[in-house]
């Protein structure tokens, strides 16, 4: 089902960006992935170990950005390197459209962060793949009202 | 200071981001929630007053949907209203912020029991405003009711299912015509399209009936593949892939658009620049493309069968697949700057190289590519390690490589795979894992288990559970030697570690329970299973010993221990005292086991000198702290004590019955590999055979091991063309014979009897053999199987067997077919003898009297008596109605010329490829019941005519 969920972290396990795009998960699994997942990914060391690993029967694609864990859940049979590398547009666009982005950014902006979500992965699924357009297009929904 | 200035020209409240920074610097937990409950009082009581305007309705709905993120939605409970309010909204950024805020709230909710019935109140509450703002002409509004569908109503599959017979299953309807005409439309603008086709997806997947029974739909969503704009084709590969599953009659059309776009992207290098990131054109959308042909392959019918494969391809589609495939491979042998180049170039090699497979590429190319990707796994990167073995899985599961078919390539890659086994990512060791259970066959399983078992004591704890659930499914599925099984696994069991009090440990249950199945279905296992656990404990008396070996035994030696009570060093003392001496070292579950296997030593043998022991214990253990072993040692006691003839407890332990699981519960426990490989092609097809556990037969042993009760059939075949050929309680197999001169036709139906009786399919039916037992040289008939039938049988499924008689058949060269099958977990084997004869060819011939006695006559005279006449006395086993005689001779083929004063003449011609000969018959019986017959046979066939006699006797001796 594409993207199962995406998870911005600190490296103290605070959670930046928590999006659920598949809603079948309970308030209480919610809390003890993303408890889980920070003890899982934090112990990993970057240099020898890669940046997927099996978790609840899916798998996780992260990387990590200065203090922040950018982390998303996906099928087994999805590819990850494709998935990694699209977290790292992701941060491209948040980059560019928060003008050389930081932690409080994303904190302070966090509704914003939904409405960035829905012109890239809507619903979980890939939406659009050009930067350009995605970065158009979110100028354009600013500029109204 | 640079990032306060930032956020506040991009922020819009002021007093949004005082407060979050607030709680931000909050000293600790206590601190913040006094904050927050001030603000939720303040938003309460701002709330009551009904004069806000959509800004502070905004700003407040925003700080509780901070405060719902921060995980403390349960305090929530209002602002619905403001929701709607700003849904109501004309205002934009009003209703935007209305339809998150909302969904957040909503979707907080954990008062619903089940997510159905959440997506339904969901849908319930928000229904109105939905339609309105996909009706509206504002296309953005359009956008802003699809973007909250896809967030809010979006599960994975098969949690949620509305169907028809839905109350509210108008109103889906009613969203999903909405949406479809938002998608379809071609008059929209393709921001639109392109949420539309992910909500599409999202609809359709909690209500499939509206896609299944509407056959209008699918072809105009396939048609939106040619789209031009990339975004569009991206956002509905997933509708696409949903519906094609569903209809996979639909796959074969959409493969020319795909091939075409892929070709234009990857060889052509045709892409609008938009599109390129860095250096490469569109990698997401190339891996997808790629994706989505490998699981195009992979879709299966409702018959099991895969509905793609090459041959079904136009050849401009094939050509360009593997162009496409090619240059990808090509591609990522450039050198090119940049992970991210790096990274995209890699993604799209990876998803090609899992799609080559089925673009039937070379046994060459395949093993070029497995090479390719050993020289990877020796890479720094563990990435590249990882996905190269990832690659190598579904490489080796889908093709039919030769690749590691040499003893030298296996041990030298073995060598690779097991360094990657000891790899310091967990990511990668389990990868190697899957690997290995993947490439293990026939040909390698031992050295492949020896390995996976020498591992297992360095293995990492998360691994350890898994390792033992393949080396158990390997172990089962591919042993031939009874004794190398029980070796096998009696050594995963003593090294797989103890387990703590509650009886946890690293070999889950399901492992050790498996083995006990095994050992109770085949009773070839259960005596050495004995033997094997009681030398094991006996090497190890004092130091540690495994617990799940503690538990096999207790059982085995329980029910089968007495089996080897007179081999001097197994004797039923020796393994009481073992059994007796572990109990106190023991979790209370298998102690609990280990009064029952008592209980039972006790009722097998009362004279024995441990009985008072066991009594003892029985008595001790009543005053038990545990419940389950306070109650069972009480009834035991009981038991053992009331009557001394155990007249009562030999009724409780009563032998074992045969377990009748349906297949290996392990399977359902082997994780992610069997999902990464997607459906096994043709190697699931070579493994099945080799699923006897029972010792493997040698070549031609057949003969020797015919199956009990084998007889009955082949009699009846002898001379009936239809009937019951063999049955026993699992399995029925009946046939007909379909008689063409010298062609003939077998056709067996194998019915399965364990389905009503105990609910079970018949699995893995395999046609090990058909042994024929005339001269390879020159045979005197050819056999081939011309249908096999089912591997699995619910109910039945038929065989066809065709038979060519070319020569005089002796009556000694009949068939033996060997057949295997597993049903629960009891594997089976029956080796049948079928009649190939000669009488089969048998056809009428019409004849009169007097012809008859002139060939008599000439046979007489042409072969003589000796060529050309048999004549035998046969005494019936039971007695005869003279009718029954002449029916039967019918029945085998004559045609009847006189039949006068209990005297039977008949008349026919024996069939071969090489010959016809004519066959004539007297048979005379001493009175209207009969008991004795006197059969005169004479045949055209120098010497046929003794094997038609001998037939005739073997017939009419044992009716």
């Amino acid at each position: 089902m594409g993207i199962h969920f995406l998870l911005v972290l600190n490296r103290q396990g605070k959670s930046r960006l928590v999006k659920w795009f598949d809603n079948s998960y309970t308030n209480q699994q919610k809390s003890q992935y993303i408890s889980e997942i920070h003890r899982l990914i934090s112990s990993r060391d970057s240099k020898n170990q890669s940046n997927f690993i099996e978790f609840q029967s899916n798998k996780l694609v992260y990387r990590r950005y200065a203090g922040l864990y950018f982390i998303s859940s996906i099928d087994l049979i999805d590819s990850e390197l494709s998935y990694l590398e699209s977290l790292h547009f992701f941060v491209e666009i948040l980059d560019i459209y928060f003008n050389n982005v930081c932690e409080v950014d994303l904190v302070l902006n966090f509704y914003k962060l939904y409405y960035i979500l829905d012109e890239l992965y809507l619903g979980g699924e890939i939406q659009e793949i050009s930067k350009k357009k995605i970065l158009d297009r979110l100028e354009y929904l600013d500029s109204l009202n | 200071m640079q990032g306060q200035l930032k956020h506040q020209s991009k922020s819009q409240f002021k007093g949004l981001n005082q407060f979050i920074l607030d709680l931000k610097n909050s000293i600790d937990q206590d601190e913040e929630n006094k904050k927050i409950n001030i603000e939720i009082e303040n938003i309460r009581s701002k709330f009551n007053h009904n004069s806000l305007n959509g800004y502070q309705k905004k700003k407040y709905l925003c700080k509780i949907i901070y405060i719902c993120l921060l995980g403390k939605s349960d305090i929530i409970d209002f602002g619905i209203k403001e929701c709607f309010d700003l849904i109501n909204s004309n205002v934009f950024s009003e209703k935007k912020l209305g339809y998150l805020a909302i969904s957040v709230l909503l979707n907080n909710d954990n008062s619903k029991v089940s997510v159905k019935e959440k997506f339904n109140y969901i849908l319930e509450s928000v229904f109105n405003e939905l339609i309105k703002d996909l009706k509206s002409q504002d296309e953005e509004f359009n956008c802003l009711a699809i973007q909250f569908i896809c967030s809010v109503f979006n599960c994975s599959e098969d949690k949620v299912v509305i169907t028809d017979s839905d109350s509210n299953a108008q109103d889906w309807l009613e969203i999903i015509d909405l949406v479809y005409a938002c998608f379809t439309s071609p008059l929209q603008k393709t921001i639109l399209r392109k949420k539309s086709a992910i909500a599409l997806k999202l609809l359709l997947q909690i209500y499939p009936e509206v896609i299944i029974s509407n056959n209008n739909w699918t072809p105009r969503l396939i048609k939106l593949i040619d789209e031009k704009d990339l975004g569009v084709i991206i956002s509905s590969l997933p509708l696409l892939t949903f519906v094609l599953n569903l209809k996979p009659q639909f796959v074969k059309t959409i493969i020319p658009s795909i091939s075409k776009h892929l070709f234009k992207i990857v060889v052509e290098n045709k892409c609008n620049p938009e599109y390129y990131y860095y250096e490469i054109p569109a990698p997401w959308l190339i891996v997808k493309l790629l994706q989505f042909l490998e699981q195009s392959f992979l879709i299966a019918n409702k018959e099991g069968e895969q509905v793609l494969s090459i041959d079904k391809l136009d050849n401009q589609s094939v050509f360009e697949l593997r162009q496409v495939v090619a240059k990808s491979i090509q591609n990522a042998s450039q050198p090119i700057k940049g992970l991210s180049n790096r990274n995209s170039q890699s993604s799209i090699l990876f998803q090609a190289v899992s799609l080559a497979v089925f673009l039937e590429a070379s046994p060459e190319a395949i093993n070029g590519a497995i090479n390719a990707l050993l020289m990877l796994l020796n890479s720094n990167e563990t990435n590249t390690r990882y996905l190269s073995l990832d690659a190598l899985i579904k490489l080796f599961a889908r093709s039919n490589s030769n690749y590691l078919a040499s003893k030298e390539k296996f041990e030298e890659n073995l060598i690779l795979f097991v360094k990657l086994l000891n790899d310091k990512d967990i990511s990668v060791r389990r990868k190697s894992l899957d690997l290995l259970y993947t490439i293990c066959d026939i040909s390698n399983y031992t050295s492949i288990i020896n390995q996976l078992l020498e591992y297992f004591p360095t293995a990492d704890f998360l691994l350890k559970s898994e390792l033992a659930i393949k080396i158990t499914i390997l172990a089962e599925k591919f042993a031939t030697d009874s004794t190398w099984y029980v070796t096998t696994m009696l050594k995963l069991l003593s090294i797989g570690g103890g387990s703590t009090s509650n009886g946890v440990g690293f070999i889950s249950n399901e492992v050790w329970e498996r083995i006990v199945q095994i050992v109770v279905n085949n009773e070839d296992l259960q005596k050495k299973t004995c033997s094997k656990i009681i030398i094991k404990l006996l090497k190890n008396p004092n130091g540690q010993f495994s617990e799940n070996l503690i538990k096999v035994g207790a059982f085995v030696l329980g029910e089968y221990g007495d089996q080897i009570n007179n081999i001097e060093d197994l004797n039923i003392n020796i393994q009481f005292h073992l059994l007796f001496d572990a109990y106190f070292k023991v979790s209370l579950l298998t102690r609990a086991m280990l009064l029952s296997t008592f209980l039972k030593l006790l009722v097998k043998f009362p004279n024995a000198n441990f009985v008072p022991d066991i009594v003892d214990l029985f008595e001790i253990e009543s005053q038990s702290m545990d419940l389950e072993i306070q109650t069972r040692a009480h009834e035991y006691l009981k038991l053992s004590t009331l009557n001394t003839d155990f007249k009562l407890a030999k009724t409780v332990i009563k032998p074992f019955p045969i377990f009748n699981q349906l297949e290996n519960p392990l399977m359902n426990r082997l994780g992610s590999v069997s999902k990464i490989i997607g459906l096994n092609r043709s190697r699931s097809k070579s493994l099945v055979l080799a699923q006897n556990i029972a010792n493997k037969p040698v070549e031609n042993s057949f003969s020797e091991s015919l199956s009990n009760n084998w007889y009955a059939g082949y009699h009846r075949m002898l001379y009936f063309d239809a009937g019951i050929f063999y049955e026993d309680q699992l399995i029925k197999i009946t046939y007909r014979v379909i008689k063409n001169n010298f062609d003939l036709t077998y056709i067996f139906t194998i019915l399965n009897k364990s389905f009503k009786s105990i609910g079970a399919n018949i699995t893995s039916f395999t046609v090990l053999n058909i042994e024929s037992l005339t001269q390879k040289n020159n045979p005197n008939y050819i056999i081939g199987l011309k249908n096999i039938p089912n591997k699995t049988i619910r109910d039945k499924s038929n065989m066809e067997i065709q038979i060519k008689i070319r020569n005089i058949i002796e009556n000694n060269e009949s068939p033996i077919l060997s057949l295997t099958f597993q049903c629960g977990g009891s594997f089976n084997q029956l080796n049948l003898k079928f009649p190939v004869i000669l009488l089969k060819s048998l056809t009428p011939s019409q004849i009169t009297v007097s012809e008859f006695q002139n060939r008599w006559t000439q046979i007489g005279q042409l072969l003589g008596i000796e060529q050309g006449e048999s004549s035998i006395e046969i005494d019936l086993s039971h007695r005869q109605n003279y009718s029954n005689i002449v029916r039967l001779l019918t029945r085998l083929g004559f045609y009847i010329v006189e039949d006068l004063n209990f005297k039977i003449s008949g008349a026919g011609i024996l069939h071969s490829q090489k010959s016809n000969y004519g066959l004539l018959i007297e048979v005379e019986v001493n009175e209207e019941i009969c008991k004795h017959l006197r059969i005169v046979v004479r045949c055209t066939g120098g010497g046929v005519s003794d094997i038609i006699s001998s037939t005739l006797k073997e017939i009419l001796g044992k009716l």
